[in-house]
């Protein structure tokens, strides 16, 4: 169902959800875009993606799996509590990327954290109209539009909003407001997205998934990771990276975190004998896209990289510029 | 339960990184970069890890008080009481100079202001000072006594408009990533790029010319830089004329720092010294960066006055592009000393020997005029006429030199308190010890290496009975009967201001609005990012010649140096699991020349012994350093490379010698 939503409708809308959900949406704190729980701040819909990837928050860089207290040697567990929440703003890059992730934490035996947030978030996903210039979700097959993965579907039409639902919560959630909302119809949408389309594609008309594959193993990796200091930004920002680390702190009390990870890191590497196949920069770069861009594509059929430009973003060297497939 | 992301500063090295904390029911669960600078949306693994330590159980949570050899918990008030009346009692029998503050480079402005203030008006002592004497006190002295301000001349920043950058004895890109970023930005854009450093280090290998110098003959590589400029004639004679005062004498003895003498000394060939003399000569705008490799050395300060002379010689001085950059080590470790947690300063620089009336009539005190003492002389004389210690988190039982020795220096104080976030090697020998908020638990300031004033906000609540060390030390001067009735951190700044002519324009409400670069003197005074545009302010800038020092001469030189992915003793980052799964333990590099010669492959266990004592380690074969050069970091309690360092001090500053030491090394069981 399609509908138009007066912009300045929306928190109402929001507000009346938040009767049901935990309300996250990026607002400005100190000048820069940042997803928060929302407390009827105006609403940073207009900024740049925020750096923090809305997957993070089913898959949070640190969080705690459960506690465990010790009482005459016999252990009790607790585990955290999940919140329904509604997510607001979430991209059509980040929204695929969302995707990959269902299909790799979601796939037996399933994460059971993971699929918990899962179940009990609602998305209100936002078309992208004013692409950044890092992006390249066009060329990825992943935007700018929104096709499937959302409970609500936003399109910023200038003056007001058009809304789509996608799934039988967004057509609850837009009954709540029903009488902010007017029968509308995707004419201007469809035009506005071509045009951002264009936008995207002709900054990079030589961008494609075949290139960047078959340029791959060109690429003097070695020559270009000198400037790498493997910091592990490019994963920690990446709507797709999912590796993590499980650690136990804490004795005879306490609790067993598990913590984002990274392959661009050495240690991930290491083998208990010490020996590190990947000891070298240029070999972890290579196969982080190797990762991104082969084995996610045949393990879980969509490629790991969905083009939303934030590794580039957070890079000290110009390792994840685009330029480089050229 | 509320998601929120909060701005603050990142609590490691000088960089002062904007991050965002991301926190959801008081646990931070993730962190990212701000896109202001300096981060510019970059940070360092250490960074992007930085939840990994706060909402540790390991955390200090209660007040414990030493019984026997066990803690017990207790109460805040009655913990205070003790400590001032044991304080008190030193003070009675011994004089107010028995008793000593350290003050913590990773404390706030603040907090570090609060401290200088017990330790002088309530103490009576001027016994106070902070861990930049362990790494740029003879920055302090050098820049200080020749142009006039012993802190970094421009802001990183600046670094992007430069021509050529020379980096000096500083692992940039491990050590101050975020500098390091800037250097790679001006590089890309043109720059050149000269590394001076006895390791090959990432940026060395980056860079257009790498000098593999000796360990410790810095001066004589840097003398016979200026020599070739002077001989080219690519000195900026208009710039010595008007601004300088002393070139001629360093003119007449640099000439006998020929490139063929350097050679002889450092091991660098004359013509590479030539060609780096040659392109630093012909740049524009020209900055040096140097980090501890230049200031820890028992001739650290003269070391600097080399970078200052070839600066001063060639007009590099005053100028986006141009400059002098030290790097310094810690979050906040420009604000102690700029707070005068310093013997011989009380805030600003304002020289205890010349301002003493004027804070004794702010006080309303009587303040010591006696000398007080420098850290390691504190040290030196713990357990004699110094009996009582208040360390405020640090951990000199692993950083300070001659580990052994320190341990029963603190161990014979009669009373010894130690302020810290975690259980450490310093804690464990305190008869008090106290919890902390740690910086993502508290407000205040800090200052970071290019004397950008920065906000740090509070974003979870501190763990159990932990307090926020301003509150700590406000209490404890309530006890002594001095009041000024700080009702939050934000007010002990006010009183900073209108004490501190270079922060006379800070407060805490400007500072939501970004960093401010000092000098700011007024609210209306944007601040300073360039020092030194339009003069110094003593005047004219004054060159002193320094001569090369004699080089140890033992059959190896230990480098102790860090990793990038550990802080300082560790008791951080050694808690985060992926930090401490990158390097989880101490490795001695060795070049594999020696290491064949002395039966070594990599990973053998090695023993490394110098006069000072005897620590064991993992050997690392690395071509990145000389036959006859070892290099170790120092976060490791398994091996702590400080039981090798001696206390030889610089003349000048009091910074012992902790970058190089003679040792011996052979395999573990030979
Ligand atoms: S690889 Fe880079 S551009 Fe692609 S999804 Fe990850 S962060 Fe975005
Ligand atoms: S963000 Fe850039 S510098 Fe950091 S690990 Fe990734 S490639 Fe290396
Ligand atoms: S460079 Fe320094 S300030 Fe920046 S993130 Fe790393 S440790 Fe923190």
């Amino acid at each position: 169902m399609m509908f138009f939503l007066e912009k300045n409708d929306l928190p109402e809308l929001l507000r009346r959800a938040s009767a049901y959900f935990e309300i996250i949406a990026p607002v400005l704190v100190n000048g820069e875009p940042q997803l928060v729980s929302w407390r009827g701040e105006d609403l940073a819909l207009g900024a740049p993606n925020p750096l923090l990837p809305p997957t993070r928050l089913f898959l949070p860089p640190r969080e705690t799996l459960f506690t465990y207290l010790q009482e005459s040697g016999l252990y009790t567990f607790q585990v955290p509590q999940v919140k329904e929440r509604l997510i607001v703003g979430v991209r059509p890059c980040d929204l695929r990327a969302l995707s990959l992730l269902d299909r790799i934490m979601l796939s037996e035996p399933a994460d059971e954290l993971y699929s918990k947030r899962r179940r009990s978030t609602a998305i209100v996903a936002l078309s992208c109209t004013e692409p950044s210039e890092s992006c390249f979700c066009a060329q990825m097959g992943s935007g700018p539009e929104a096709h499937e993965g959302f409970d609500l579907l936003l399109t910023d039409l200038g003056e007001r909003y058009l809304l789509e639902t996608g799934s039988p919560d967004g057509i609850m959630l837009a009954r709540l407001s029903e009488e902010l909302l007017e029968r509308g119809d995707d004419a201007e949408k469809r035009a506005l997205m071509r045009e951002s389309r264009e936008r995207i594609l002709s900054a990079r008309p030589w961008l494609s998934q075949e290139r960047m594959r078959s340029k791959l193993r060109e690429i003097d990796w070695r020559s270009m990771s000198r400037e790498c200091i493997s910091c592990g930004g490019c994963s920690f920002v990446c709507p797709t990276c999912h590796c993590f680390t499980i650690a136990d702190l804490g004795l005879p009390d306490g609790e067993r975190i598990r913590c984002a990870d990274s392959c661009i890191l050495s240690g991930f590497h290491r083998m208990a004998s010490g020996a590190n196949p990947k000891a070298r920069p240029e070999e972890r770069l290579l196969s982080w896209y190797m990762e991104k861009l082969e084995y996610m594509l045949s393990r879980a059929g969509m490629p790991g990289c969905v083009g939303c430009g934030r590794c580039e973003r957070v890079c000290f060297s110009g390792l994840h510029k685009t330029d480089l497939f050229r | 339960m509320v998601l929120d992301a909060i701005e603050t500063t990142c609590v490691y090295c000088g960089c002062g990184c904007g991050l965002y904390l991301h926190v959801e029911d008081s646990k931070i669960i993730a962190v990212t970069p701000s896109m202001k600078p300096p981060a510019r949306g970059r940070l360092c693994a250490k960074g992007w890890l930085l939840h990994g330590f706060a909402n540790h159980p390991d955390r200090l949570r209660e007040p414990l008080m030493r019984r026997g050899d066990r803690y017990v918990q207790t109460s805040w008030s009655e913990v205070l009481s003790f400590i001032a009346k044991s304080f008190a009692d030193i003070k009675r029998d011994s004089g107010p100079d028995a008793l000593a503050v350290l003050t913590s480079a990773k404390a706030t402005n603040e907090e570090n202001y609060l401290l200088m203030k017990l330790c002088r008006a309530a103490l009576g002592t001027n016994n106070i000072d902070n861990v930049a004497r362990l790494c740029h006190a003879p920055t302090l002295f050098a820049l200080g006594s020749s142009l006039g301000s012993g802190s970094m001349t421009n802001p990183i920043e600046s670094l992007l408009h430069s021509d050529l950058i020379m980096i000096i004895g500083s692992n940039t890109t491990e050590q101050h990533p975020v500098v390091s970023f800037y250097v790679m930005e001006a590089r890309r854009n043109g720059a050149k790029i000269i590394v001076m450093d006895p390791r090959r280090t990432q940026i060395a290998e980056i860079a257009d010319l790498h000098l593999q110098m000796r360990p410790g003959t810095d001066i004589a590589l840097l003398n016979a830089i200026l020599n070739v400029v002077i001989r080219e004639g690519m000195i900026d004679e208009e710039f010595i004329r008007s601004r300088t005062d002393g070139f001629d004498e360093v003119h007449d003895r640099v000439a006998e720092y020929t490139p063929e003498a350097a050679e002889r000394i450092c091991g660098v060939p004359a013509e590479l010294i030539h060609d780096a003399a040659v392109m630093y000569g012909s740049a524009g705008d020209a900055a040096i960066v140097y980090a501890m490799g230049i200031t820890q050395h028992a001739h650290g300060t003269d070391n600097v006055q080399a970078i200052v002379n070839l600066a001063l010689a060639t007009g590099n001085l005053g100028r986006d592009g141009s400059g002098i950059y030290p790097l310094r080590g810690h979050q906040n470790v420009q604000g102690a000393c700029d707070m005068g947690a310093l013997p011989d300063y009380y805030t600003g620089y304002q020289k205890v020997s010349e301002f003493r009336e004027k804070f004794e009539d702010s006080w309303n005190v009587e303040l010591p005029a006696s000398q007080g003492r420098t850290a390691i002389e504190i040290m030196s004389s713990a357990g004699s006429e110094i009996r009582g210690m208040y360390i405020s988190g640090e951990n000199p039982a692993l950083s300070y030199p001659d580990s052994s020795r320190i341990r029963s220096a603190l161990e014979s104080l009669d009373l010894l308190v130690v302020a810290d976030i975690f259980p450490t090697e310093t804690t464990r020998m305190a008869d008090v010890v106290l919890p902390i908020a740690s910086f993502a638990e508290k407000y205040g300031t800090v200052t970071s290496t290019e004397r950008k004033v920065q906000l740090i906000r509070k974003a979870i609540d501190p763990p159990g009975n932990a307090l926020p060390e301003w509150v700590v030390a406000a209490k404890l001067l309530e006890i002594f009967g001095i009041s000024a009735g700080y009702d939050s951190s934000a007010a002990v700044m006010r009183e900073i201001a209108a004490l501190t002519p270079s922060y006379g324009g800070i407060s805490h409400e400007r500072l939501e609005r970004g960093g401010i670069h000092w000098p700011c003197p007024t609210q209306e005074h944007p601040g300073t990012p360039v020092l030194y545009r339009d003069g110094f302010p003593r005047g004219r800038a004054l060159f002193r010649h320094v001569d090369q020092h004699e080089c140890g001469d033992g059959r190896f030189t230990l480098i102790i140096g860090r990793s990038q992915y550990h802080f300082h003793t560790g008791s951080m980052t050694r808690r985060v699991c992926i930090l401490e799964r990158e390097v989880p333990e101490a490795f001695v590099d060795v070049n594999p020349k020696d290491a064949a010669s002395l039966g070594i492959r990599n990973g053998t266990g090695v023993i490394l012994e110098s006069e000072s004592g005897t620590i064991r380690a993992r050997a690392r074969l690395s071509d990145s350093v000389s036959s006859g050069t070892l290099f170790m970091p120092f976060h490791f309690r398994e091996s702590p490379a400080n039981m090798l360092t001696g206390w030889q001090l610089d003349p000048h500053s009091k910074i012992p010698s902790l970058k190089i030491t003679s040792v011996s090394i052979r395999r573990e069981g030979a």
